[in-house]
């Protein structure tokens, strides 16, 4: 599903990632750690086409991403899903609004937007919010508005970076077992985090950088 | 409801959206807009009634052909003949000496005694000649005064259009200042909008980033803008309308131009319906012209 080969990525001057090779299969769960700077922000971005690298190849669905044109990345993008620390939700639009945001960029008519958009908040918990402004909620419905808005039109990938960097952890768990449920639906997740209880929480691979370097890759012992 | 047609409605409301989230910098870009056009639309105004003005004029374009006295009737009727058959003539008059000692006297009945010391009837017998819609430029009209001059029968030949190209001359000068005035304007309202809108886009930046990142195409992030340029241009043009019919009210009541303008035989005239409607495209047009420059300017909203 995503696949790195001897990726590079500097930003003047200074490394991001280096020489990352990487296979994550579809339906995946996978946790990318590491410290702050490591360079988990940018093999995400780079996942989302957000910046092209210097050096390798990237492969999405046998997508090679060099070769996709800059027109052709919105539609690259509706199969993903995102997730931010700081939620980027539309503080003046409803909540209802900033999850149907994601299927009107994509043509989807008036009646099936409006179904799947309240099924979905229904499924995140937040049903009865609909008209409720992002400002007025709690960070954790917030991030659940989030989560909402990158699963609405059923992406194949999943990508969330530092998703409970601003909840607590009870907050965290909540928002982890939301995402072990999209992936239990066959989304691939790749969960960017620094948060070692994330990682005890739910056992699945880890992927760890340091100084954008892959330094360790695999699945925790129990 | 069609897909197409939700999507325009969203985009739609996100314009006026734009237009509530900087309402103030829109107001004097609407303002400005206004104004511009109305200063357009002054000249616009000008230019098509003294344009029709000339046009009425032209209309009027006559050749007089004084005749010599020892002119027969024969010679007159074969001259009116000839004249008649020339495509360049529109029509031909005779004005015999006692109809044009007539005339004078109807037209200037207190200089009768002028015509005491001058014998019985001053006047000569004269050809007026129409010229035809189709020959009345300089030269056309030069034409066909030499070859009347030309004509044994003919004592004298005078005509009025030389006053009525010098007119046209300026109406040409007028023509190109107003062009001139217009790009100008035009240049700054562009300028105005493309700024109203980057401001715009500036507060929107966010949102902009987050449509990205969910999948919108450059089109969809920037029709909004496109639209909110339009919106402020449509109306800003309705309103410089607006303002235009008011100004010409007042001056048609206030300086009684009603009747005739320039001794032509109908008022000032407000401009036409297709000229209006062209008028509007054109603030409509310029808007989105603002919006386009302001969106090249703008990184962030490239797909």
């Amino acid at each position: 599903m995503i696949e790195f080969f001897h990726v590079s990525k500097a930003y003047n001057g200074r490394p991001a990632l280096q020489d990352v090779s990487l296979t994550i299969e579809k339906g995946e769960f996978v946790f990318l750690t590491g410290a702050s700077g490591a360079g988990k922000t940018t093999l995400l971005r780079l996942i989302f086409r957000g910046d092209a690298p210097d050096e390798g190849q990237i492969l999405v669905n046998n997508l090679n991403l060099l070769h996709v044109k800059k027109s052709a990345v919105p539609f690259l993008r509706r199969t993903m899903g995102f997730v931010f620390q700081d939620f980027r939700l539309l503080p003046k639009k409803t909540v209802f609004e900033n999850v149907a945001l994601a299927l009107k960029v994509s043509g989807v008519p008036e009646g099936v937007l409006r179904v799947k958009t309240t099924e979905t908040l229904g499924a995140v918990g937040l049903g009865h919010k609909l008209h409720a402004l992002p400002l007025t909620l709690s960070a954790g419905e917030q991030q659940r508005v989030c989560l909402a808005r990158a699963i609405v039109n059923d992406p194949q990938i999943l990508l969330a970076d530092e998703p409970t960097g601003n909840l607590d952890a009870e907050l965290s768990g909540e928002i982890l077992d939301l995402m072990k449920a999209v992936n239990a639906r066959g989304t691939t997740v790749l969960l960017a985090t620094h948060n070692r209880d994330l990682l005890h929480r739910l056992r699945r691979r880890v992927v760890r950088l340091e100084q954008g370097r892959v330094v360790e890759d695999g699945c925790p012992e129990a | 409801m069609s897909r197409g047609l939700t999507r325009f409605r969203y985009l739609l409301g996100e314009a006026v959206d734009n237009v509530r989230v900087n309402r103030t910098t829109a107001f004097l870009a609407l303002a400005t807009t206004t104004f511009t056009m109305l200063g357009m639309g002054v000249f616009l105004l000008l230019y098509l009634n003294v344009q029709d003005a000339l046009g009425s004029l032209r209309e009027e374009i006559k050749v007089i052909v004084y005749l010599r006295d020892a002119t027969s009737p024969k010679e007159i009727a074969q001259l009116q003949g000839e004249l008649s058959g020339d495509p360049a003539v529109a029509a031909v008059e005779f004005v015999s000496r006692e109809q044009a000692l007539a005339t004078f006297r109807a037209q200037f009945p207190s200089e009768e005694r002028l015509l005491n010391g001058l014998g019985d009837n001053p006047f000569p017998a004269s050809l007026v000649v129409k010229v035809g819609p189709a020959y009345r430029s300089s030269e056309q009209v030069g034409a066909l005064v030499q070859s009347l001059r030309a004509r044994a029968e003919a004592e004298e030949v005078l005509y009025s259009q030389d006053w009525i190209e010098n007119l046209a001359v300026a109406v040409r000068y007028l023509r190109v200042l107003g062009v001139g005035i217009g790009v100008v304007l035009a240049a700054s309202m562009v300028t105005i909008l493309a700024n109203t809108i980057k401001l715009t886009l500036y507060a929107r930046r966010e949102e902009i980033a987050i449509l990205k990142l969910i999948g919108a195409t450059t089109g969809f992030i920037k029709m909004p803008f496109v639209l909110e340029g339009a919106l402020l241009g449509g109306v800003g043009a309705l309103c410089s309308l607006f303002l235009l019919r008011v100004l010409f009210g007042l001056a048609e009541s206030k300086l009684a131009l009603k009747g005739t303008f320039w001794g032509v035989g109908h008022g000032l005239a407000f401009l036409p319906d297709r000229v209006t409607v062209a008028f509007l495209l054109l603030g409509v047009m310029l808007g989105c012209l603002g919006s386009m420059v302001s969106l090249v300017q703008f990184r962030d909203a490239r797909g």
